[in-house]
């Protein structure tokens, strides 16, 4: 089960996953194996067999996987910028909330 | 902290800002524990003053911008903890200072400052420091055949299960009972590196066990000051003090104020944590 919100925001109005770079991914699975939040999605008959199949269920600022991805094929948003998008999210619903 | 201070001044004894340094280092001297250090001697017979440099933070005093004590400390690699040039107190104070040794209110007010300086840099120094919490009491529940200990106050959390606890200026970071509990024994700790800057939620180091590896995510921005370095010898004390002997690096905050906006106070984390584990089910 994933968690449904962080810190008071819905999970699904912040961005954040792994972005994979299939021009490097060597299809080790060890980002598979690693993460315990079923993130990821392993179909052996798709074109890259990897795919970030729940990208709500990744915990939010975790970056745990990419360090163990040898090739480096995992990337991860801007972190300030998401910092201050839940920020502002917040808020503003505080401010919706004072307003109703 | 070391209370314990030892004062070099400058030897400048033909001119006013000589003698103002002079006289400031000789009221240190008395009114506090505070050990005086000639510089000539100092510069003749180093080892006479050995075991008080050991013992006692150096305090500098510096007449004009010639430096001669500051240089004196520098060329016998002697590490200063705090030094006041006289000659800029007095600038600051817009109080020109003669050739001539005179005494004049001017002057008394020179020396003032420069004490006031020193003692005000030892407080900064002071509040710089990070201070243990007496007791930390806790709150407890339980799931499954587990309990989760999470502190009754003065922790903040992140939704990444790590703690901050402030004093001052200064804080220390861990993780919770729940991700001690969740890695079980605890082989190794990958500190940070001490003066490294980090913002909130950049990772701090990580900790490993036989099961995982965890990467300790910052509630808090700020700079690296000190990592707990018994953890080397023993990455036990974790598991079974992870609010307190299990702490793993010490941090000077830039804005806690603004980190705050993203933490948990206790009661929230325990809220927090209490549906946690029973989404997740440990
Ligand atoms: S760890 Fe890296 S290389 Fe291996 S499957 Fe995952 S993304 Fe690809
Ligand atoms: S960042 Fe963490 S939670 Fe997200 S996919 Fe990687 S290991 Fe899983």
């Amino acid at each position: 089960m994933s968690e449904s919100t962080f810190m008071g925001v819905e999970r699904d109005r912040i961005d954040w996953s792994p972005r994979i770079d299939f021009t490097k991914c060597n299809d080790c699975m060890d980002c598979v194996k690693f993460c315990p939040h079923q993130v990821f999605d392993v179909d052996e008959n798709a074109k890259p067999k990897l795919s970030v199949k729940n990208p709500n269920n990744c915990v939010v600022f975790c970056r745990a996987c990419a360090k163990t991805c040898g090739p480096d094929a995992i990337s991860f948003p801007d972190k300030p910028e998401t910092t201050k998008m839940i920020k502002a999210i917040r808020k503003a619903e505080k401010e919706a909330a004072k307003n109703e | 902290m070391s209370e314990l201070r030892c004062v070099l001044p400058c030897n400048g004894l033909d001119k006013c800002a000589g003698d103002l340094s002079r006289r400031a280092a000789l009221e240190l001297a008395q009114s506090e524990n505070a050990a005086l250090i000639c510089p000539v001697l100092l510069n003749q017979n180093r080892s006479r003053y050995e075991k008080v440099l050991a013992d006692a933070n150096l305090t500098v005093i510096d007449g004009c911008n010639t430096r001669c004590a500051s240089k004196l400390a520098g060329d016998l690699e002697l590490s200063i903890n705090d030094k006041v040039n006289v000659s800029e107190v007095a600038k600051a104070l817009e109080i020109k200072l003669g050739v001539d040794i005179q005494e004049s209110d001017d002057n008394r007010a020179v020396v003032q400052a420069v004490l006031a300086k020193i003692n005000s840099s030892a407080a900064d120094q002071a509040e710089s420091e990070f201070i243990e919490p007496e007791a930390v009491e806790y709150n407890s529940f339980s799931h499954g055949k587990f309990i989760f200990k999470v502190p009754q106050n003065n922790y903040f959390f992140n939704e990444n299960d790590c703690w901050v606890t402030v004093s001052g200026k200064m804080a220390r970071v861990g993780v919770s009972d729940y991700v001690q509990q969740n890695l079980s024994d605890i082989l190794y700790v990958d500190p940070p590196e001490i003066g490294d800057e980090f913002e909130q939620f950049d990772d701090l180091g990580s900790i490993e066990s036989s099961k995982a590896v965890f990467e300790i995510v910052s509630p808090v921005s700020g700079t690296v000051v000190a990592v707990n370095t018994s953890l080397n010898d023993a990455p036990e004390q974790v598991n079974e003090s992870p609010y307190e002997k299990g702490w793993l690096v010490e941090v000077k905050l830039r804005d806690f104020s603004e980190d705050q906006d993203l933490l948990h106070d206790c009661p929230a984390y325990f809220e927090f944590l209490q549906r946690k584990v029973t989404e997740i089910d440990v």
